[in-house]
C-alpha cells in the first residue's frame, strides 16, 4: 500500500497503459502474451548478470553469452556423467563459474581497467573466441541437448493449451532481479559494488577495496550467467556459438533500460519478447521480428533522449 | 670441409626423404575436422587405408592419407588444396563436406587439374561450377537428385502402404540460404502436393523458439509437416510440437546431421528422416556391417553420420580404381573411376554415370528413413528397407 501510495502520477499513467495492453493481448493474441513474456524473462535473465559487470566494472563484458555457452556444456557434461538434472547443476556450475570468473578477472581484465574502453572491447571479444574455440575443440560442433520430460509440461485453459516450463525463464528474471536489488541494497558488499560503480576513487578514498570489489562482482556475475547456461540448457541446443546473439541482445536490453537499471532490464526483456512473439504470430511475418527488436529498441532510446533533453 | 660434408649429408638425407615419399601414393583429403561429419568421415578414410595397406597396399605401395583442415571456410578449403598440391604432392584430392567450401575450392581444383573424388558438396551451383572437368568424380546425390528420389520414395511408400497418403504438406524451414532454396527446391519437386510453407529462425542463428511456426502449422491440419533446419533445431522443435499438442501424421526432419542425442529421446520415435545411411543398413549389408564392426573396433566409437561410410568408399573407390589402372597418370586412372563398381557400406553399389550437366556422377538417390526405438531404420528404397514404417507419428 506504502509503494501505491508513493507513485507518481506518470507511474500511474504507465501502469494503467501496461494494464491496458495486457488485457487487449489476452483477448486478442493471448499466445503471443504468454510466449512473449517467457521470451522475454530469458532475455532478462541472460542480460542482469552482464548488467551487474557494466554497472559496476565498467566494462562491456563481449563474452557474456560465451560464458552462457560454456555453463550449458558443464551442466551437459554433469547429465552425461553424473546423471544430474541441468537445474540442479545450476549448484555446482554457480561454485565453478565463480573461480572461472575470478580467475579471468585476475588474469586479464584487472590488467585492462584503466586501459582505453576499446581495448577493453577486445579483450572481451578476443575472451568470446578463445571460448567458442575452446568449445569446438572439446565437443564438436554438433548440437548436444538432453531429452527432459518436463520441458514439455504444458496445460489448458478452455481452448488455450500452452507450454507452463519456459515460465521458469520469467520467473527466474524476477527472482534474480528481487536478490540483486537485495544484495546491492541491504548487503555491505552489496552497498560497496554500488558505491564502486558510481565513483571508483571515492570509495577508495572511503577505505573499500575496490580491486576486491571489482573481482567478486565480476566472479558473481560469470557464476551467474553459468548457472544461466544450465537452465538455458533445459530447453535448448547448446553448441560453440549458441551464446553470442545473446551477448548482443543482453547489451541492446541494457542500452535500452539504461546503466545501472536492473528493473528496467527485466520489464524491457518482457516488452521485447512481447513484441518479438506478436510479430511471429502474423504468418509470413516472422523475419520481422528481429526488426521489430530492433525498432523497439531505436524507440526507447530515442524517447529516454528526448525526454532527458526536454527535462 | 666439415661444411662440405654436412651438406652432402642434408643432401642425401632431403634425397632420401623424397625416396621415402614417392614410395607412397598419396591421398589429400579436405575436411570440416571440427564438425562431426569431418571428424568420423577422415577416421573412416584412415580405416580404409589401414585396411589396404594391411592387404600389401596398391601397386605395391603403401597408401598414405593427408588431411587437411578446412574449418568449414572456403578460404581456408582453397588454401588446403594448394597446401596439399605444392608441399604434399598427392596423387589424388579427396573428401568434402560444405557446398559453400567447394565454391571456394574449385578453381583452385583448376590450376592442379589432378584426378578429384568429392564426396560432399551437394548444391547444383557445384554442379554447375565444376561442367567439363573430366577429371573431376562427384559422389554424393545433387540437391535436386535428392528432391526427385523424395518424390520417388513418398510415391513408392504410398503405393505399398495404402495409408500412407500425402496431399498436403507443411514446411518449416530456417529463414537462411539452405533452408530457403531447399523449401523452393522442394516446391518445384512436390508440385503435386498442397505446399504450404513458412520460415522460422533457427537455434543456430539465435532463434529457437519454433511456436508460433508449429501453430500455423496445427491450423493447417497438414498430412506432412517437414521442417528444413539444423541439428540444434531437431529436439527443442519436437519438444515444443508436443508442448501445444502439434502431432501430424508424418513429422519429418530434414537437417544436414542429427543431434547426438536426438535417439534417446522418446519424441523421436515415429521422426521420419532424410539421408544417405543408417547404422541399420548393417542388418541387410555385409558391407555395412564389415564397417560398422572395423570402425568401432578402431577407433571405439560408433559411426553416427553417413559421412563416415562415405569417407570409406571415397578411399576405397579410388584405390581400386588404382589398382585397376595400373598407374598413377591422369588418363588411365579417370578411365579406371569410370569403372568403378564398388559395392559401398552405404548399401548401394557405387558406379558414376552422367547427371544434368557433368559426366562422373556417382550416388543419385537418398534415402527416407525412420527414428524408431532409438535408431534409424530404413523405411525407403524398399531393397534395403530394415522395418516397416511407424504410422501415424503419435509425438510420445
Amino acid at each position: 500500500m506504502r509503494l501505491l501510495r508513493t507513485m507518481r502520477r506518470g507511474q500511474w499513467v504507465l501502469l494503467a497503459v501496461t494494464g491496458g495492453i495486457v488485457v487487449l493481448l489476452m483477448l486478442w493474441k493471448p499466445y503471443a502474451l504468454i510466449e512473449g513474456i517467457q521470451r522475454g524473462g530469458l532475455y532478462a535473465l541472460i542480460a542482469l548478470p552482464m548488467a551487474l559487470i557494466l554497472g559496476v566494472v565498467g566494462i562491456i563484458n563481449l563474452a557474456h553469452g560465451e560464458f552462457m555457452m560454456l555453463g550449458a556444456y558443464a551442466a551437459y557434461w554433469f547429465r552425461v556423467s553424473a546423471g544430474v538434472d541441468p537445474l540442479v547443476a545450476m549448484i555446482p556450475a554457480l561454485g565453478a563459474f565463480f573461480l572461472v570468473g575470478a580467475v579471468t578477472y585476475w588474469l586479464t581484465i584487472r590488467r585492462a581497467l584503466k586501459a582505453p574502453e576499446l581495448n577493453q572491447l577486445l579483450l572481451t571479444f578476443g575472451m568470446a573466441m578463445v571460448g567458442a574455440e575452446f568449445a569446438n575443440l572439446m565437443w564438436t560442433s554438433q548440437p548436444r541437448k538432453p531429452s527432459l520430460s518436463y520441458v514439455y509440461s504444458s496445460m489448458a485453459l478452455g481452448q488455450l493449451r500452452f507450454g507452463t516450463y519456459a515460465f521458469i525463464y520469467t520467473a527466474g528474471a524476477i527472482v534474480l532481479l528481487i536478490v540483486l536489488l537485495a544484495f546491492l541494497r541491504r548487503t555491505r558488499l552489496g552497498r560497496a559494488a554500488l558505491a564502486v560503480g558510481q565513483n571508483p576513487r571515492g570509495a577508495r578514498l572511503v577505505g573499500i577495496d575496490v580491486n576486491r570489489t571489482y573481482l567478486l562482482i565480476f566472479g558473481l556475475s560469470i557464476a551467474l550467467v553459468g548457472a544461466i547456461g544450465a537452465m538455458f540448457l533445459t530447453r535448448h541446443s547448446v553448441f560453440p556459438s549458441a551464446g553470442s546473439p545473446f551477448t548482443m541482445k543482453s547489451f541492446c536490453l541494457i542500452a535500452m533500460s539504461g546503466i545501472g537499471n536492473l528493473p528496467g532490464i527485466v520489464w524491457g526483456g518482457f516488452g521485447l519478447g512481447v513484441a518479438e512473439a506478436i510479430v511471429l504470430s502474423f504468418r509470413g511475418y516472422g523475419g520481422w521480428a528481429d526488426v521489430v527488436f530492433f525498432a523497439v529498441l531505436v524507440a526507447v532510446i530515442m524517447a529516454r533522449s528526448y525526454r532527458r533533453h526536454a527535462a | 670441409m666439415k661444411r662440405m660434408l654436412a651438406l652432402a649429408v642434408l643432401v642425401m638425407l632431403g634425397a632420401g626423404l623424397v625416396a621415402v615419399g614417392q614410395d607412397t601414393i598419396k591421398l589429400g583429403a579436405v575436411l570440416p575436422l571440427a564438425d562431426i561429419t569431418g571428424a568420423q568421415g577422415s577416421k573412416a578414410m584412415q580405416l580404409a587405408v589401414d585396411e589396404i595397406n594391411a592387404a600389401g597396399g596398391i601397386l605395391g605401395r603403401q597408401l598414405e592419407l593427408i588431411v587437411i583442415d578446412d574449418e568449414n571456410k572456403p578460404e581456408k578449403g582453397a588454401a588446403a588444396i594448394d597446401l596439399l598440391a605444392t608441399v604434399h604432392n598427392v596423387d589424388v584430392f579427396i573428401g568434402g563436406m560444405s557446398s559453400g567450401v567447394h565454391l571456394g575450392q574449385i578453381p583452385t581444383l583448376k590450376k592442379y587439374e589432378k584426378v578429384t573424388v568429392w564426396i560432399g558438396a551437394a548444391s547444383s551451383l557445384v554442379e554447375q561450377a565444376v561442367v567439363g572437368l573430366d577429371w573431376y568424380f562427384h559422389v554424393h546425390p545433387w540437391d535436386y537428385l535428392q528432391g526427385a528420389s523424395y518424390v520417388e520414395g513418398w510415391a513408392a511408400i504410398a503405393e505399398e502402404y495404402p495409408l500412407i497418403q500425402i496431399e498436403k504438406a507443411f514446411w518449416a524451414y530456417e529463414e537462411g540460404a539452405f533452408g530457403t532454396s531447399s523449401f523452393q527446391g522442394s516446391l518445384v519437386a512436390h508440385a503435386d502436393w498442397e505446399n504450404i510453407g513458412e520460415s522460422f529462425k533457427s537455434a543456430l542463428l539465435g532463434g529457437g523458439d519454433y511456436r508460433s511456426v508449429l501453430r500455423h502449422a496445427q491450423e493447417e491440419d497438414p498430412d506432412i509437416f517437414i521442417w528444413v533446419g539444423y541439428g540444434a533445431d531437431a529436439l527443442p522443435i519436437m519438444e515444443q510440437a508436443r508442448e501445444i499438442g502439434f502431432t501430424p501424421a508424418l513429422f519429418v526432419g530434414s537437417p544436414p546431421g542429427w543431434p547426438a542425442d536426438f535417439g534417446e529421446s522418446p519424441l523421436a520415435n515415429g521422426v521420419v528422416a532424410y539421408g544417405m545411411w543408417a547404422p541399420s543398413i548393417k542388418d541387410v549389408s555385409p558391407v555395412s556391417q564389415h564397417f560398422w564392426d572395423a570402425y568401432i573396433a578402431a577407433f571405439g566409437e560408433e559411426p553416427a553420420t553417413y559421412f563416415a561410410p562415405l569417407g570409406y568408399t571415397n578411399v576405397y573407390v579410388v584405390a581400386e580404381a588404382i589398382t585397376r589402372a595400373g598407374t598413377l597418370d591422369r588418363e588411365p586412372l579417370i578411365e579406371a573411376l569410370e569403372a568403378t563398381n564398388y559395392v559401398s557400406p552405404l548399401g548401394e553399389t557405387l558406379t558414376f554415370s552422367p547427371s544434368n550437366l557433368i559426366e562422373h556422377q556417382g550416388f543419385s538417390k537418398q534415402k527416407i528413413l525412420q527414428w524408431q526405438n532409438g535408431a534409424q531404420q530404413v523405411l525407403w528404397p524398399f531393397e534395403y528397407a530394415t522395418a516397416l514404417p511407424m504410422y501415424p507419428f503419435t509425438g510420445r
